[in-house]
């Protein structure tokens, strides 16, 4: 099997004087055209990866390959990669013509070709009639567009975004969101984005490497990450979920502390009788069972509804059962919604939990 | 200054008042000490009598002897050569301290920038006089070379514009650091990363980025070296040995010496002047590059 085209592998990063490394053995790779995202929370060693691929950190130890070759001892400006710096990094003594022909410049382009890759990178990213703007002149989002136009200009190997819509106001993050995505996939260069955003990671990269500590805890498509989390951390950070915990009844059931049995996806080599187990539901795999079916049988929790939080399309139910909190999410098109203080019944079926851990007791 | 610094002030009138009351003290230091002497060096420069400012007529004979001179226009041009290689050389010396200080992470950043200007709490008098055991006909270089047999006579260091310009550089330094320290807002580490991920190599990160950036605080401080250069008078004076002829010294020279205090007062317009248009033009310059 060909080699893919970014290869990272035990990619170490301890600073002077720390006593954890930063970036603890962190190992991942992309196809070409790829988009993957960096996600986790601040400090957790995301954007310290993104900088050692960059070649503005030297890693302590581990290999970074691109089309095979080993680039850890390239410098800088020599690696051929564009990177989109979260303050965008314009040069403010320069014109945003001048800002995207830097890299062209740099690279002995003739005059005459750079205008024509200029006008049409700025094109690309819809700033075509402000090349000669000063980059002080511009927006939030025309600064940001200004930053991939320059990145991408060059035709770098990889693209590199530093938290990329982080500086944005809510509804042009949603925008350049989108925009970036289109760009990436138009252009189909590969890219690495660092986030701590899990929306923005789930809707544009078509992998997501969740980090946590300087660890790599999973990496996986949007679908797998959310739906089939490797770890309670992942859990718990990409969405919202009921963690439970309790003990092996039989193979496929639990017995829950304080809700009574429930059967579960077990994993393949299955979880021996007697371990305690930690599973998951996210609230909107809950349903509400019929009246009638209700109270019996593994999979349903009957309580009382305690908050009601209306989000036009789910609402948010708590429900206390048996004193413990379970939240689900309703599609607000489904039939009857209960009130707050009634009695409901709450059931998910086995294919819907998720198995997060088993040990021995 | 103005009253809409406080835009949520009923009563608007008085606020204004109030400001401008604030202002008097120090508008009357400023007229008891500026105003009121230039005032005087105006009268002074047009009067008949040589040794009192007021005494007499007023004639124009003095501004005729001082530019018609052409000693004086040697004074004049000495002066701003003076001033152009104290600065050149102050700001170039001082351009990698400044940018070592503004770039540095370390700990030490705060003791070494305190140590970069501390030169600054001894007087300048001192300072030259220090130049003067180094770089002296007797001094600490000359004695070294003649010990080691490596000259028989004295190499003329000081007594002449070299020791002037030496020293001036040495003791202006500090203030170049400190402007240039205060220019320096616009570099941003961020920016070179980018220049070099772009391509970049080091020294074209500094030609088309550092440099750029840091021209403002570079030209700001040449400014200010330059001004305190050319009105510097003890160093030159001390370091020229009566040698050096430049405005501060020569219109001394006037004063006290020749007595002929209208001919200095004409001769301190003159100069004030031309110094007055070179910074005028100089920061016209500065403000275009800036905007």
């Amino acid at each position: 099997m060909a080699e893919q085209h970014v290869v990272v592998e035990n990619l170490v990063k301890t600073y002077p004087g720390a006593a954890t490394p930063s970036v603890d053995h962190v190992s991942f790779s992309l196809p070409k055209g790829e988009m993957l995202a960096l996600l986790g929370p601040s400090g957790c060693g995301k954007t310290t990866i993104l900088r050692m691929i960059a070649g503005l950190i030297d890693p302590t130890g581990g290999a970074i390959r691109v089309n095979g070759r080993e680039i850890s001892q390239t410098p800088v400006h020599k690696r051929n990669m564009g990177m989109v710096f979260q303050a965008y990094a314009l040069f403010p003594h320069m014109s945003v013509a001048e800002n995207v022909a830097f890299g062209l410049e740099m690279r002995g382009i003739p005059k005459s070709e750079r205008a024509a890759k200029v006008a049409r990178a700025l094109d690309m990213v819809k700033l075509g009639a402000l090349g000669d703007r000063k980059v002080t002149q511009l927006s939030g989002g025309q600064q940001q567009r200004a930053a991939i136009a320059r990145s991408l200009v060059i035709e770098p190997e990889l693209l590199l975004l530093d938290e990329p819509l982080s500086n944005l106001d809510a509804k042009l993050r949603d925008e350049m969101r989108d925009e970036i995505r289109d760009i990436q996939s138009r252009t189909g260069v590969t890219a690495i984005f660092v986030t701590h955003d899990q929306d923005e990671a789930l809707s544009m990269a078509d992998r997501l490497a969740v980090m946590s500590a300087g660890r790599l805890e999973q990496i996986g498509t949007p679908r797998q990450i959310f739906d089939a989390p490797a770890t309670e951390f992942v859990a718990g950070f990409i969405g919202a979920g009921n963690f439970l915990s309790g003990r092996v009844t039989a193979p496929g059931e639990a017995e829950i502390e304080g809700l009574g049995p429930m059967r579960f996806a077990a994993p393949d080599p299955g979880v021996a009788v007697g371990n305690r187990v930690k599973l998951m539901v996210r609230p909107h795999r809950f349903t509400l069972a019929q009246p009638a079916l209700a109270q019996t049988g593994p999979n349903s929790f009957t309580g009382r509804v305690e908050t009601l939080v209306y989000r036009g399309q789910v609402l948010t139910l708590g429900v206390d059962v048996g004193g413990k909190r379970l939240t689900a999410d309703l599609h607000t098109h489904a039939g009857h919604l209960p009130a707050r203080g009634e009695t409901v019944t709450l059931a998910v079926a086995p294919e819907d939990v998720t198995f997060l851990s088993g040990a021995a007791a | 200054m103005s009253a809409t610094a406080f835009p949520a002030q009923p009563a608007a009138g008085s606020a204004r008042w109030m400001l401008l009351a604030l202002l008097v003290p120090g508008l009357l230091a400023l007229m008891a000490t500026f105003l009121l002497p230039m005032a005087w060096l105006l009268r002074a420069s047009f009067s008949t009598s040589s040794m009192s400012a007021f005494g007499g007529g007023m004639t124009l004979e003095h501004y005729r002897a001082a530019i018609t001179d052409p000693f004086y226009w040697k004074v004049a041009v000495n002066t701003l050569w003076l001033g152009v290689t104290v600065s050149f050389f102050a700001v170039v010396l001082s351009y990698p301290i400044a940018l070592f200080l503004t770039r540095s992470e370390s700990r030490w950043r705060g003791v070494l920038t305190a140590l970069a200007v501390a030169p600054l709490l001894t007087s300048a008098v001192v300072r030259t006089y220090g130049w003067m055991v180094i770089l002296g006909d007797r001094g600490v270089i000359n004695g070294t070379l003649q010990s080691l047999g490596l000259t028989d006579a004295p190499i003329r260091l000081s007594n002449n514009s070299f020791g002037a310009t030496v020293a001036l550089v040495e003791i202006l330094m500090p203030y170049a650091i400190l402007a240039m320290l205060a220019g320096f807002g616009r570099l941003n580490p961020q920016l070179e990363e980018a220049a070099a991920m772009l391509g970049a190599n080091k020294a074209r990160v500094f030609w088309r980025i550092v440099l750029p950036l840091s021209l403002p605080g570079v030209l700001t401080a040449a400014l200010l070296v330059f001004v305190l250069a050319i009105s510097s008078f003890v160093t030159p004076r001390l370091m020229g040995g009566g040698r050096v002829f430049v405005l501060g010294t020569e219109v001394f020279q006037e004063a006290t010496v020749t007595l002929n205090w209208p001919l200095a007062a004409a001769l301190s317009v003159v100069l004030l002047a031309l110094f007055s248009s070179v910074i005028v033009i100089y920061q016209r310059a500065l403000r275009r590059l800036e905007a």
